[in-house]
């Protein structure tokens, strides 16, 4: 029973098309990961799914139910642009939101207070929203997003604009949620992000979905043909005929592609311990989701 | 119907706690009642209280002006009368004038021939004070009419009851009515003028704080856009309605103490019948509902405050027009213009009261402008919501006609 359907999807504005042939599906319990460049129609995607926009053409699904607003309910959504009432008492602000998505007052006071705590800004909520500052206002905003315990959390961007601490909390919560069999959806464009912590990903490219799938699946697809290099000295044995290509990152570490379909790097490491080159590290792995998004992307940017 | 309850919960609550809106609900009143003092004050001093001396040959006359500046100031004024006027005088009484003795004097040369008006010479000290100045030429003129008449032969009886002000009884029940009418209608222009330009506005204002604070994307994702743009109008519409009553209730309180009473003493008395309440009450709101639909429009139009004022006009346009038109009803009630424009929406909330108030009309034709008011207040939110959801979507840029009527199209 997937959490999200979409089935061929389409929206345009007024002469962009924002959407084309959009299909996806996420399960319950997972992470997904919508990637894709600035303005390929990722905002306009999830637009459709919490109701803000309504597809020309194609159907969304929630909750394995054609779409009704009743089911946002049960949605937690935090845009990328992030608003609150700025003149509004910050508990009374996650209160009145939690009431909206069909809380009563105490159970939302209750929830609210517990999640100020655990994030620590119990001093904020008797504060007004503008005296606060950006990072906390962030704060605020993510537990109005999850104060109703959504079953499905979609996030634009979330991690954008967080400091280091504040994006390690968010990832922590994250990740707890998908453990207690929340579906998340989250989009951006920092892939390294999306390596480690999603289960599936879709990549969509100038409104078109180009890549689909759990994380395994799409890395099986790809050969182990990348080779990370640490060394000391002779630096003769990165011009072996396995390699394709060399990228230099300063003295003494390297990556490298690998020549065909079925790689082999032992010949190299040979090559490398027969010259007397000093090995730190030698990690012979997929393509990175950068990489692969450059490889997919790259070739239809040309055409 | 939860929604858009807690929406308008939230409007209100977030305004009628800020400290401007207590200042204004207190300031006012307090204004107004500053505002009534001054004016009694003034009224007062209207009064002249100052020092004229009357100079003329003619004792009977100078102490004639005397009597008559006597009874219409209610001895507030200091009179001296000379009479009759030697070689210094005039020089001495430029030197008290100068000197600021007196006020100003009064100079009557009295004709030579029974048909010629008597010389007359007024000088002032100071050339504003037209209070004593309209004052003593009332005076004059009365008493110089007096003069005249009694030199045709008649008697002081005779002139006194020629003389006598004009009492205007208005025992007809019609006119009443109509004054009656007129003044509430005029009374229910002016608060719907005020109370939409005041109010009216701040939901649209409210409309676009939302998206300048971008919150609308996470209330969007919960709320329907029509439940917002209600909310809005209901909360910050109350908000308006608050304030207003507070105000009348200030202004009832002010002008019932005993000291108005007094000072209004006798003035116009405008008896409103109860039937007459309920239509302004239902026509006040209806009225104030559909033109806050408007501004809620607006305000899903544009992005800016500035903006706004652009097409503030289209709030001020509908109200003009029925101040246009509003003579034309009051004189043909029942003439087909005035019904045909007392039932279209945007006018209804006056001219129909209007016509209520001043002659009899069909029950079905105020059952039509009720109804179709209601419909216009959910086809405008319909609208509105319209506008606001495609208008989001395209920050940055001001919407032209064309595009609008695209955009409804939109779902």
């Amino acid at each position: 029973m997937p959490t999200v359907q979409l089935n061929n999807i389409r929206k345009a504005y007024d002469t962009k098309v924002a959407v084309e042939g959009l299909s996806l599906t996420i399960e319950p319990g997972t992470m997904f990961g919508l990637l894709g460049p600035n303005g390929s129609g990722k905002t306009s995607s999830i637009r459709m799914m919490v109701g803000i926009t309504v597809p020309d053409s194609g159907t969304v699904q929630l909750f394995d139910k054609p779409f009704e607003r009743k089911a946002l309910e049960r949605v937690g959504y935090l845009p990328e642009e992030r608003g609150l009432y700025k003149k509004m008492n910050v508990l009374e602000q996650i209160i009145f939101m939690g009431k909206l998505r069909g809380l009563s007052a105490a159970v939302a006071e209750q929830r609210a207070k517990q999640w100020a705590d655990r994030l620590q800004i119990t001093d904020a909520l008797p504060k007004k929203t503008e005296e606060l500052s950006k990072g906390m206002q962030q704060k605020i905003q993510f537990i109005t997003t999850l104060i109703h315990e959504p079953d499905l959390v979609i996030m634009d961007e979330p991690f954008s604009g967080l400091d280091p601490v504040n994006g390690a909390l968010l990832q922590d919560t994250l990740l707890e949620l998908r453990a207690a069999g929340k579906s998340i959806l989250f989009s951006t464009h920092r892939m390294d992000q999306v390596e480690k912590m999603c289960d599936a990903i879709a990549i969509i490219y100038q409104g078109k979905l180009i890549l689909e799938g759990t994380m395994r699946d799409i890395k099986r697809e790809y050969p182990r043909n990348r080779v990370e290099v640490i060394y000391e000295g002779d630096n003769g044995f990165l011009n072996h005929a396995v390699v394709d290509e060399v990228k230099h990152f300063g003295t003494g570490s390297a990556s490298l592609k690998l020549r065909g379909d079925t790689p082999d790097a032992q010949p190299l490491l040979a090559e490398a311990v027969a010259r007397g080159t000093r090995i730190t590290r030698f990690e012979v792995k997929e393509p990175t989701l950068e990489e692969i998004f450059i490889e997919r992307v790259g070739g239809r940017v040309d055409a | 119907m939860r929604n858009i309850f807690l929406i308008a919960r939230r409007e209100y609550l977030e305004r009628v706690r800020t400290r401007g809106f207590m200042v204004a609900t207190i300031l006012i009143p307090l204004l107004m009642g500053g505002g009534i003092a001054t004016s009694i004050l003034i009224a007062k001093h209207a009064k002249s209280s100052s020092h004229i001396v009357i100079v003329s040959s003619d004792l009977a006359l100078a102490t004639d002006v005397e009597k008559q500046l006597n009874t219409d100031t209610d001895r507030n004024m200091q009179l001296n009368v000379i009479a009759p006027p030697s070689e210094n005088t005039r020089p001495a009484l430029q030197r008290e004038l100068k000197a600021k003795d007196i006020d100003g004097y009064l100079w009557i040369t009295p004709s030579a021939q029974d048909d010629q008006k008597p010389g007359i010479e007024y000088r002032q000290g100071s050339s504003a004070d037209l209070a004593t100045r309209d004052t003593v030429r009332s005076a004059l003129s009365r008493v110089l009419t007096r003069e005249r008449l009694a030199k045709r032969g008649m008697s002081a009886a005779e002139v006194e009851t020629l003389m006598a002000p004009v009492d205007m009884n208005a025992a007809n029940e019609e006119q009443d009515n109509t004054t009656a009418s007129f003044a509430g209608a005029y009374v229910l222009f002016f608060l719907m003028y005020m109370v939409i330009m005041l109010y009216g506005m701040n939901v649209a204002r409210s409309i676009i704080e939302e998206k300048t604070s971008r919150v609308f994307e996470v209330m969007l994702a919960t709320v329907k856009p029509s439940e917002m743009m209600a909310g809005k109008v209901i909360g910050v519409g109350s908000v308006g309605l608050t304030q207003v009553s507070l105000w009348m209730l200030a202004a009832v309180i002010l002008t019932a103490t005993p000291l108005m009473t007094h000072l209004l003493g006798g003035g116009t008395h405008i008896s409103i019948s109860a039937q007459q309440v309920v239509f302004f009450i239902i026509y006040f709101l209806l009225g104030y509902l559909l033109y806050s639909s408007i501004a809620a429009a607006l305000g899903a139009m544009t992005n800016s405050e500035q903006e706004l004022q652009q097409l503030n006009m289209f709030l001020v346009m509908p109200l003009a027009f029925c101040m246009v038109t509003l003579p034309l009803v009051l004189n043909a009630p029942q003439n087909v213009w005035s019904r045909i424009l007392s039932i279209v929406p945007f006018f209804s909330p006056l001219l129909m009261y209007m016509r209520i108030s001043v002659s009899p009309v069909p029950w079905y034709e105020i059952a039509i402008s009720i109804v179709l008011m209601m419909v216009a207040i959910y086809a405008v939110i319909w609208i509105a919501s319209r506008i606001y959801r495609v208008g989001i979507l395209m920050y940055g840029k001001k919407p032209n006609l064309p595009e609008i009527l695209r955009w409804m199209k939109y779902s």
